[in-house]
């Protein structure tokens, strides 16, 4: 299950070390793992919330069997926590095989599976493909929410915090969280989001963080309970004075991101928001946003992160999961994902470093919802926040 | 000596394939509730004691306006021509699952809803109006499905009281004789009948009660959010991936079961102390007043076009991917979401195999029991079943969950069965046994006196007479399993999808038209087994 | 054909319901059993009929026409059976539940028979009927040549008269005593009122110690 190069890659240290690693003993155990892979299943345990990322998983499935002799099953979960509970579970109970090999993940959970010791791996550096990964551009493929992945997760596709609502009702939108106030203000009872611990309430919360803090610089380290209430006073300032011109005066909030979607399609909000950049342009390519649909991130920056695919320590199937995460990482496969007719995910790849022979999989299209203005990435917080910040917000705007 | 071996034989699949499950669940929830600090955490939670609040308040007004609304429409319409009917109509009012429900009224009703649209076209408003009604913070549309659904439910259970011989014949002597006496219809029900007829269904108005209060999807779809009812924040600690939020899952889950509980019992001491003085009250003297004919004819109608409008607004809604405020109809649409559907058959193979098999078995374990073990030891088995079904279905899936983990159970066919199987059998039970116990014993000693051998006379007089009542069960069989939620989405563990778990994990993407898709889906298999069963029965039970 | 009833005793448990006795009757003879509530009338017909359950357990020979039915089991015994109510099958039409006792045969023989049945009862027509749809007297005459159609070699009455009123009652009676005798069968009537037992015919009485007693 693991190769003896393991040590090595170790003792090298520094993730950016890793393009030097020799490429002719790695693909001859790579041939290896192809081989073990053949005939294998591959339970992929995803979110199947969209279904243009069910379609997407389902080619994929199709050129895994094709080209590797891989059976990919995508299990359709709608939420990673659900994976991370059934494999300790499956751990603890001494299952011998686990009911997933394949685990689309990232932030907290992969930090919980991390920290238990509950995937296989280190194993995405030695992925052939891994080499196209833009490791310096985007740094969030090695560190996810301010933990390294030590390679036990495999990027995958990279997200965006981003705004959408429809352009023949606004006018300007609000591009940082002092203008969604007065936006807010001067349109009450239009503006959402969804409550704490969903994921994406969650971020909104963190981006709110990010623009009141005095000092972000205290956002990359462990958060620390008693400094908690002062470095946060401003943080709650802001809300504070945006709610009471909130939905329903803040006083209730939607459950999840899909049904703050629904509200604006159907009209009863004026903007909505997403991790994935492109999903305003899918929605109106699916027919459930008008072509008004007008799609924009906070000037100063919004947080963004990566999203990875991992092992679970139990699976049966590690050869046939290695070699689907491997193919996820060709171009081929991350141009199709990226494409907006499909599924529009931008990828974790340096596209600019490609050759043309492989470049030739990614397109720039400019089609009505997509992002015209693009704000950098702001990195994640470290992990420990996310506690702090969902128990705050419970206590202070829950009840 | 023979009986006890037939019983024993008579017990032991039931043990294997209903019993067993069933309190594995039940003690691996206990086993899993002694962890202290899972308690500590759970009373630490800031939203604990109005989630509290929310989920009993909404559980008992629901159950109180239901029970209200039901024998107003049965004493209003009871012995009249639309009578015979209505019960049937009951039975395709049940077929549609709370969930699916839900989900349309939710969009009929919701700010930019469609009854917003009528209004606002006819007033003039722009745009959608800020109104409170899903997910409002008391929980008044969450109660409003409940009794909405929860109505033709009691309806179909006081009708199946009615139906009993004994019963009606009591029924009429007590309108002769009160008539006399100078009461109206309406007297007679709330002084003689109703009182008589309650406690007969205490063991249905319990577990509507408890329903009521520990419903996970319905109040995920549709009730308050800040805070929300006990029963969401339990699930979503059930789901979470840190163990710790698990155990106060868990310890949750106790909580709850254990407030219901508390709750009911002091129903009973306040019912003894106060109930006949408050009765006495209420019922001074004859009343001239009539059965309330025309008002239960029009709560009927009105209960029947909201069903309408609800299916209708479904259908629609599966094909139109964007309909805005303040269109009536949708702007644009697509038979996409059909297309998908058709193409992954999964859920809907899987619902179904589970829907026969689970109906199958209990059908066949019931009838294993009821005719091989005295009808005195049914008690035993009847307080099992309710157990099974009164509690809520988070604590007994959850233990189930644990426990199939030692067994291997999680992730396969046979687990998610034998789940489904511990609430279908239990209602299957229920609903079969008053009838097979009724059947007359003589009918036997008449069929050997014709020449007819022990298995003719099973077969074509008994079982031809139990028809009626095998085809009902075998309806509210199919039509539980359908719609279990729960557990089959902890016990499948992703290996197996079936419509409800679909139609949940979907909704978290917010595919309207495909939510749509199911919600129809999820209806019509019941809704077939209700036509068949009526069909089967002219008379219901 | 002739019943005959040889030592036939009951017990409950250990306690002896009714002592052992010795009866014959002829053919197309009515016997009539009289005695109080609970005595053990039904269960002796049972007993006989070959029906008997625990917790009562019965003794003695019954013959039919020199045939011990000792070993025979109750469907072949060919005693027929008529209760307090009708019992007709209520999911059956009332053609079905006539030919329910008659063995197989053409469409057209069993259609002449039931034809023949409804018209010696004077209920012309009525093959395609539901039970539920009938009169009490109607219904008391399809019970009684449901009965009669299986061919009984002797039939046990427990009080099918009880439930009828005054006036049906004379009439159905003696319309179950005449077909009977015309077709010689004997007969057993159990029954609480004395107005039931057929002029001429024997009674018997069970008296509180157990004993049937010619009365």
């Amino acid at each position: 299950m693991k190769f003896s190069k393991r040590e090595l890659f170790k003792a090298a240290g520094a993730a950016a070390l890793l393009p030097l690693f020799p490429k002719a003993g790695f693909a001859g155990d790579w041939a290896a793992l192809e081989a073990q892979a053949k005939g294998q299943t591959v339970y992929f345990n995803a979110w199947a919330g969209s279904e243009p990322i069910n379609t997407y998983i389902a080619w994929v499935a199709e050129q895994v069997k094709a080209r590797y002799g891989v059976t990919l099953e995508h299990v359709k979960i709608a939420d990673a926590a659900e994976v991370v509970r059934r494999v300790r579970d499956e751990v603890k109970a001494g299952k011998a095989e686990g009911s997933a090999d394949l685990v689309w993940i990232n932030g907290e959970n992969f930090r919980a599976m991390k920290a238990e010791k509950l995937l296989f791996g280190p194993f995405a550096d030695e992925l052939p493909n891994f080499k196209y990964v833009d490791t310096e551009g985007k740094p969030t493929t090695l560190v996810d929410f301010a933990e390294a992945t030590d390679g036990l997760e495999s990027p995958w596709g990279m997200a965006q915090f981003t705004f959408f609502g429809d352009g023949s009702k606004i006018s300007e939108p609000p591009r940082s969280m002092d203008e969604l106030v007065v936006f807010a203000k001067s349109n009450p009872g239009r503006v959402t989001y969804p409550a704490p611990p969903d994921f994406h309430g969650t971020t909104f919360v963190k981006q709110a963080l990010y623009e009141s803090i005095t000092d972000r610089s205290f956002l990359r380290l462990p958060a620390k309970d008693d400094e908690f209430p002062r470095l946060a006073a401003p943080f709650f300032d802001l809300l504070d004075s945006l709610h009471p011109h909130l939905w329903r005066a803040g006083q209730q909030f939607p459950q999840s991101q899909a049904q703050l979607k629904q509200m604006l399609a159907d009209g009863e909000l004026l903007m909505a928001l997403t991790f994935n950049p492109n999903e305003p342009a899918n929605l109106v390519a699916s027919g459930e946003m008008p072509a008004s649909t007008v799609a924009w991130q906070h000037r100063a920056g919004t947080i963004g992160n990566t999203h990875f695919v991992a092992i679970p320590i139990n699976s049966k199937a590690a050869a046939g999961a290695q070699v689907v995460a491997n193919f996820l990482l060709s171009p081929e496969a991350q141009g199709r994902k990226a494409e907006l007719k499909i599924w529009g995910d931008p990828t974790v790849l340096a596209t600019a470093k490609l050759s043309a022979d492989e470049a030739r999989f990614f397109g720039t299209s400019v089609v009505p919802g997509s992002v015209t203005d693009p704000a950098p990435a702001l990195p994640e917080p470290h992990g420990s926040w996310v506690p702090l910040l969902e128990t705050a917000w419970l206590e202070s705007y829950g009840t | 000596m023979r009986a006890w071996l037939n019983s024993f034989a008579a017990f032991l699949p039931l043990g294997v394939l209903w019993l067993g499950p069933l309190l594995a669940g039940l003690l691996a929830v206990l086993y899993g509730a002694l962890d202290g600090e899972a308690w500590l955490t759970l009373f630490e939670h800031p939203q604990l004691w109005p989630a509290l609040a929310l989920s009993l308040g909404t559980g008992t007004l629901s159950l109180i306006i239901s029970a209200v609304l039901a024998f107003w429409i049965v004493a209003g319409l009871y012995g009249g021509k639309l009578w015979a009917d209505s019960s049937s109509l009951m039975g395709g009012f049940l077929s549609l699952p709370h969930l699916a429900f839900a989900l349309g009224l939710g969009f009929l009703i919701t700010p930019s809803g469609f009854i917003a649209r009528v209004i606002g076209s006819i007033a003039g408003w722009p745009v959608p109006p800020q109104w409170v009604t899903t997910q409002d913070p008391y929980g008044l549309s969450l109660i409003t499905v409940l009794v909405l659904k929860e109505v033709p439910f009691l309806i179909w259970l006081i009708g199946a009281q009615l139906a009993r011989p004994d019963v009606s014949q009591m029924l009429k002597g007590h309108f002769r004789v009160s008539q006399s006496l100078g009461h109206g219809g309406a007297s007679v029900w709330l002084r003689v009948f109703i009182p008589q007829i309650v406690p007969r269904l205490k063991w249905p108005l319990l577990i509507v009660w408890f329903y009521g209060a520990s419903v996970v999807d319905v109040a995920l779809a549709i009730g308050p959010t800040q805070p929300p009812p006990l029963s969401v924040i339990i699930w979503s600690d059930l789901n979470n991936a840190d163990p710790a939020f698990n155990a106060r899952g868990t310890a949750g889950a106790l909580f709850l079961t254990a407030a219901l509980i508390g709750l009911a019992l002091v129903w009973m001491v306040l019912k003894k102390i106060f109930l006949p003085s408050i009765w006495k009250f209420f019922t001074r003297g004859p009343s001239r007043r009539r059965t309330p004919t025309i008002t239960s004819g029009l709560l009927l109608l009105f209960f029947c076009a909201v069903y309408a409008m609800v299916f209708a607004v479904l259908c629609v809604m599966s094909i139109g991917t964007l309909w805005p405020y303040p269109n009536l109809f949708p702007t644009e649409v697509r038979w996409t979401a059909w297309q998908q559907f058709v193409m992954s058959p999964a859920p809907l193979l899987n619902s179904l195999s589970l829907a026969f098999a689970s109906t199958l078995a209990a059908l066949g374990l019931a009838v294993f029991w009821l005719e091989t073990v005295p009808e005195k030891l049914d008690a035993a088995l009847l307080v099992f079943a309710i157990v099974a079904i009164a509690l809520p279905s988070l604590l007994v899936a959850d233990g189930q969950y644990l426990a199939f983990l030692r067994l291997g159970l999680n992730g396969t066919w046979v687990g998610v069965f034998l789940a489904h199987l511990t609430q279908v059998f239990a209602y299957v039970f229920i609903v079969l046994k008053g009838p097979y116990r009724a059947f007359d014993p003589r009918y036997r000693a008449v069929s050997l006196g014709l020449n007819a051998d022990p298995l003719r006379f099973w077969s074509t007089v008994k079982l031809g007479m139990m028809k009626p009542a095998l085809a009902a069960a075998a309806a509210v069989g199919v039509g539980v399993s359908i719609a279990q939620y729960v557990p089959t989405q902890l016990i499948a563990s992703g290996r197996l999808t079936t419509l409800p778990v679909e139609a949940v994990t979907l909704a978290s993407g917010g595919s309207r038209p495909l939510m749509a898709v199911f919600a129809l889906m999820l209806a019509v298999v019941p809704a077939i087994a209700f036509l068949v069963a009526a069909r089967f029965g002219r008379k219901p039970l | 054909m002739t019943l005959l009833l040889e030592n036939i005793s009951l017990t409950i448990g250990d306690v002896l319901l009714v002592k052992s006795f010795t009866i014959t009757i002829e053919a197309g003879e009515i016997v009539t059993l009289m005695g109080p509530s609970g005595s053990g009338k039904s269960s002796l017909l049972a007993y006989i009929a070959g029906d008997l359950s625990p917790p009562m357990y019965g003794n003695g020979h019954v013959t039919l026409d020199g045939v011990d039915l000792i070993y025979v089991p109750a469907e072949r015994r060919q005693v027929g059976r008529l209760f307090q109510d009708d019992l007709l099958f209520p999911h059956l039409t009332v053609g079905e539940n006539l030919l329910f006792g008659v063995g197989r045969g053409s469409l057209k023989k069993r259609q002449h028979l039931v034809a023949e049945a409804l018209a010696s009862a004077q209920l012309d027509g009525l093959e395609n009927r539901m039970p539920e749809s009938l009169s009490n007297g109607q219904r008391s005459r399809v019970a009684l040549f449901r009965a009669l159609m299986a061919k009984p070699q002797a039939m046990l009455l427990d009080e099918p008269f009880s439930k009828l009123d005054a006036e049906l009652r004379h009439t159905i009676r003696n319309y179950v005593f005449a077909h009977l005798r015309e077709r010689n069968i004997p007969t057993l009537l159990v029954t609480h009122d004395r107005e039931d037992a057929p002029a001429g015919g024997r009674i018997f009485r069970i008296n509180n110690k157990g004993e049937l007693l010619l009365a």
